[in-house]
């Protein structure tokens, strides 16, 4: 799809390949396992947690220009949905062909219904997600 | 929420020591890198390894 997934804590490089040959559950694991000791990355993005040295569950969608277009940050305790991760990938792929469409809530995948967004729309979006 | 990024705006370039295990090597990340491939990046931060999700 274009999309390049890296994955990133503080633990070191060293770890990151101790952990992907030993734990079953990441054979199938292909993409580049980033370490971010210092936390300097991980401070910028905001999800480095100073009382423990780890990062927080998050998410970042940066686009070919560089430009983040999403973020998502769960606490310890909350996995993220690896569906959502995908289907917020494929609504900001989608209009960045389609600049003039947005993607409402119920957007799935290519195909399902979006909005142009226009004067005429301003409190006729039932209208317009309906007809 | 985040200290340094924003939403709508360009990432500062960075980079970060990887291990790829396609290659079964240590590399190295650069967003600069993935702007100049025109490719789309999805960071996926996470606590630490060897932990259980």
């Amino acid at each position: 799809m274009g999309c390049d997934i890296v994955t990133v804590s503080t633990d070191t490089q060293f770890v990151h390949l101790a952990w992907k040959k030993s734990e079953g559950e990441l054979a199938e694991v292909r993409y580049p396992m980033a370490a971010d000791p210092t936390g300097k990355v991980s401070r910028l993005f905001g999800v480095y947690d100073e009382n423990t040295g780890l990062d927080l569950r998050g998410t970042f969608i940066i686009n070919p220009e560089g430009v983040l277009v999403n973020s998502e940050v769960n606490f310890y305790n909350l996995g993220r949905n690896i569906d959502e991760m995908l289907r917020k990938f494929k609504a900001n792929l989608y209009m960045s062909k389609k600049t003039n469409e947005v993607c409402p809530s119920k957007w799935k995948e290519e195909g399902d219904k979006t909005l142009v967004p226009s004067e005429a729309m301003v409190g006729r979006v039932h209208e317009a997600l309906v007809g | 929420m985040s200290e340094g990024v924003q939403l709508g705006r360009k990432v500062p370039d960075f980079q970060l020591n990887t291990y790829d295990p396609v290659e079964d090597k240590f590399s190295n990340f650069r967003l600069a890198d993935q702007i100049e491939r025109k490719r789309w990046t999805i960071l996926f931060f996470y606590p630490a390894d060897f932990t259980f999700v």
